[in-house]
């Protein structure tokens, strides 16, 4: 339906910018040329890999370099995390848009194409903001990175499913995520020392150090746009030479669905709000604070602000398996709010090593992430699951914007303490939802706790009804 | 509290605020004056009934020496002074926030040459705080100057202004800030002298106290205390200074302003401060010791950027007094942590109820 206009523009585009003359191939190829074969998937699946690495690489940046940034730019801490609240405020959006665009209006190759360069030209801004020393460009650049970044990995899953599906399809899930976490984590561990470089190279620091370093991690940017391309040209040839559809989200969001939605549902919401504030934001003030707590150097605090990513990456798959074979997803999401209450709890009250916390905290939230997202399929019709999702993102956005703002400000008047007690409130707020999960689903009769060996019965009974 | 005790005729240049604790059966004597360099001078009695006595004849004459006692002198229990002696200028090329090169130092600024303001008109009964501001007549004291501010305090509490040390009746606080002072080189950072005597024996090393609490000294871990037990390494405390290791470099400190101090080993010393008051009431052979304070670290920016360095010290008798979470952080914690369990248990009985023989136990693996 979306057809012809978007055949047609790809069709340039792909043409433009491969350069290729794909009609004069010949017909019998090699095996890694052969879209229909597993060594070419694999290196479409290197491509897929990193198209988000860019984003996820570049989307902590300023945590990577948070004193740096402070300094540079002169801003307290509320100024900084704003850096974080201008990336999330798009999203709130787009996450019912995104699917959306992807679907009807540019479809999968260009849609992934015009996110990479949102992604890369916010980078762009971004540095750009730094090296002239306006901070306000800066913000504006994480704005434009936003509304490519979180689009961008819807692009990447869509590309995800349309190539591997009933194939490798869970495997290339869980390496694409992997891949999100290494981005992040050679991020934190490598941009400080970047700068620290390009500060001896200068010979002084400044914003325009700081500038250069953007601009180098802008790199990055530029290489996963490059991957989209490279993406749109192999999966338009596919097309060509196996007749396949191009891929969609399959995303139908109906804003009237949100109507119907069970109280359960909005249970999990709050889950996923209170949860994820009290991680992403606290991540992006983690380095500072294990340098003045713990009087960690720079590089040791860089390397356990990242090891909750570092432990996603293993863990995501092990734990996501373990939540398949056992269900009870509510116990799993209790587990892991308790587990990162105490992790929390253990960073605010105590002189404790926080590699313990942290690599407590690191697995807690890889369980929560593999047992409340599929929730969400348990308690609304497959039809409303778009607008689901997308609701949950969005709101997601709309509250790790606030409480990055709030997060700033009450460091900078109430100091680390009262900050990781805000964060252990957000938690049992968390937590206090995943109780009345509980029995809300036991009163109604969900089947969201029911071990698999339950669900995979109620399946058999009622094959037609149950997702 | 009073001004210059017993002064018959007002006079210039010879400032004294005397402040006096009573308690049950003890009194607290706390002088801040600033003939020569500028002190605190602290004394313990036990007696509700001891006063301050100045020979004014012989201070007026220019003889300090034994012109300054506490009556009856039988109940002094304990007495010491902590005396600011010089502020240090050093320039740190090379931006390593570390004076360990001797020829980086400028001429250091000796605080008893320095002309202090009258006391009279900045004394404030209702605080009970006084403000003491002084400068040298060299250049770079045009504008500038060093101002200390002295308070003691009715009951417990803490400033509203950072680092916010809380305080007591038994404690006084000098803020110390040096506001506008030419620096006299473009990477100048500045250092603190301080002198000590003490009647009790003054540990010779500064204890680091780390604290989770940071409620009112953001992102500030650690108290540094440097205590004076009686004699022999008891664990009993006559008194204390005590502070933060943190200096700002606003009037109005915020987050961002807030630059690491650091103290030096403490080194005895052989004769008493260059202050009059404290050499007119304590004599040679007590303990006496120095320590230096060098406020910023590398990287942190020089002092010309804000012309300001601000930096806080309690001065006490008796132990010294120790953070406690907050109100605030206690209710936070109690409503976080035990609404959950209540909704546990509460929603354990009603399921119980309503769902009878189907799955009773399935909530308490939850906890």
């Amino acid at each position: 339906m979306a057809g012809l206009e978007e055949e047609d523009y790809l069709i340039t585009e792909g043409d433009s910018l491969s350069g290729h003359d794909n009609n004069a191939r010949a017909r019998t190829m090699p095996a890694i040329c052969d879209p229909s074969h597993l060594l070419h998937r694999i290196v479409v699946l290197v491509f897929m890999c990193f198209l988000g690495f860019g984003s996820y690489f570049c989307y902590d940046n300023p945590a990577a370099l948070q004193t740096q940034v402070m300094q540079d730019m002169q801003v307290n801490t509320s100024g900084f995390m704003q850096l974080y609240a201008w990336y999330s405020w798009p999203n709130v959006v787009l996450c019912f848009l995104g699917g959306f665009l992807l679907d009807r209006v540019f479809g999968i190759r260009l849609g992934t194409i015009i996110f990479g360069s949102f992604v890369f030209v916010g980078q762009i801004i971004f540095a750009s903001g730094a090296l002239a020393g306006y901070f306000w460009l800066m913000e504006a650049g994480r704005f434009v990175f936003g509304i490519g970044g979180e689009s961008l990995a819807v692009a990447q899953n869509t590309y995800a499913v349309n190539w591997f599906k009933g194939k490798e399809l869970n495997l290339v899930f869980g390496l694409q995520l992997s891949m999100a976490r290494l981005g992040s984590t050679v991020n934190m561990n490598i941009m400080g020392w970047v700068y620290d470089h390009i500060k001896d190279f200068m010979d002084s620091a400044g914003h325009t150090t700081l500038g250069i370093s953007l601009m180098i991690a802008a790199s990055t940017c530029l290489f996963s746009l490059m991957c989209a391309v490279m993406l749109g040209y192999l999966d338009r040839r596919a097309e060509r030479i196996l007749n396949k559809e191009a891929g969609k989200t399959g995303e139908v969001i109906k804003l009237t669905d949100v109507k119907d939605f069970p109280l359960q549902l909005w249970l999990i919401f709050l889950i996923c709000v209170s949860y994820y504030v009290a991680i992403f934001p606290f991540i992006g003030l983690g380095q500072v604070f294990f340098i003045e707590k713990f009087d960690f150097s720079p590089a040791q605090a860089r390397a356990v602000n990242s090891i909750v990513y570092i432990i996603s990456a293993p863990a995501s798959p092990v734990l996501g398996f373990i939540v398949d074979k056992t269900g009870k997803n509510v116990l799993w999401v209790a587990c892991a709010i308790v587990a990162t209450l105490g992790a929390h709890m253990m960073l605010a009250f105590s002189f404790w090593n926080p590699w313990i916390a942290m690599c407590l905290m690191g697995v807690a939230y890889s369980l929560l992430a593999c047992a409340l997202w599929p929730m969400v399929a348990f308690v609304v019709p497959e039809h409303q699951l778009g607008t689901a999702y997308g609701f949950m993102q969005s709101i997601q956005n709309l509250g790790l914007a606030l409480i990055a703002m709030a997060a700033g400000s009450i460091l900078d008047n109430k100091g680390y303490l009262i900050l990781e007690v805000f964060f252990c409130a957000c938690i049992c707020m968390a937590l206090i939802a995943a109780v009345m999960l509980y029995f809300v689903d036991l009163l109604r009769g969900g089947e969201l706790n029911l071990s698999s060996s339950a669900r995979a019965r109620l399946l058999k009974n009622d094959s037609p009804h149950s997702e | 509290m009073e001004l210059n005790p017993g002064l018959k005729t007002p006079s210039t240049g010879v400032g004294l605020v005397h402040v006096r604790a009573v308690g049950s059966n003890d009194t607290l004597h706390f002088l801040f004056c600033s003939q020569g360099a500028p002190a605190l001078i602290l004394v313990h009695t036990n007696s509700s009934f001891s006063y301050v006595h100045i020979d004014w004849d012989a201070v007026l004459a220019g003889n300090f020496s034994g012109s300054l006692k506490v009556l009856p002198e039988s109940s002094v229990q304990f007495s010491s002074a902590v005396v600011l002696t010089r502020l240090w200028e050093y320039d740190d090329v090379n931006d390593t926030g570390d004076p360990q090169d001797p020829f980086s130092f400028f001429p250091p600024y000796e605080l008893q040459d320095f002309s202090w303001n009258d006391l009279n008109t900045t004394i404030d009964l209702a605080k009970l705080s006084a403000t003491l501001c002084g400068r040298n007549n060299s250049n770079t004291f045009r504008n500038g100057s060093l101002c200390l501010a002295f308070s003691a305090f009715g009951s417990k509490g803490r400033d509203a202004i950072w680092p916010g040390l809380l305080h007591n009746a038994n404690s006084s606080k000098l803020r110390i800030w040096l506001d506008d002072v030419l620096p006299r080189s473009n990477q100048s950072r500045f250092a603190l002298e301080l002198q000590t005597v003490s009647s009790a024996k003054q540990r010779d090393h500064v204890d680091v106290l780390k604290s989770i609490d940071d409620e009112y000294t953001p992102s500030i871990f650690k108290v540094s205390q440097w205590v004076s037990s009686p004699g022999n390494e008891s664990s009993e405390i006559l008194g204390y200074t005590q502070w933060k290791p943190v200096a700002y470099r606003s009037a109005q400190p915020k987050f961002e302003d807030a630059t690491p101090c650091r103290h030096s080993n403490p080194v005895l010393l052989s004769q008493l401060p260059p202050s009059g008051w404290v050499k007119a009431f304590f004599e040679d052979g007590l303990q006496m010791s120095a320590l230096n304070l060098t406020f910023s670290i590398a990287g942190d920016p020089f002092y010309n950027t804000t012309n300001y360095l601000s930096w806080s010290v309690l001065v006490g008798l008796g132990v010294p007094p120790q953070d406690s979470f907050s109100p605030l952080v206690m209710t936070i914690m109690a409503v976080g942590l035990g609404t959950p369990l209540a909704l546990i248990l509460f929603g354990g009985v009603f399921a119980c109820i309503f769902k009878r023989g189907q799955q009773p136990q399935g909530y308490e693996p939850i906890n």
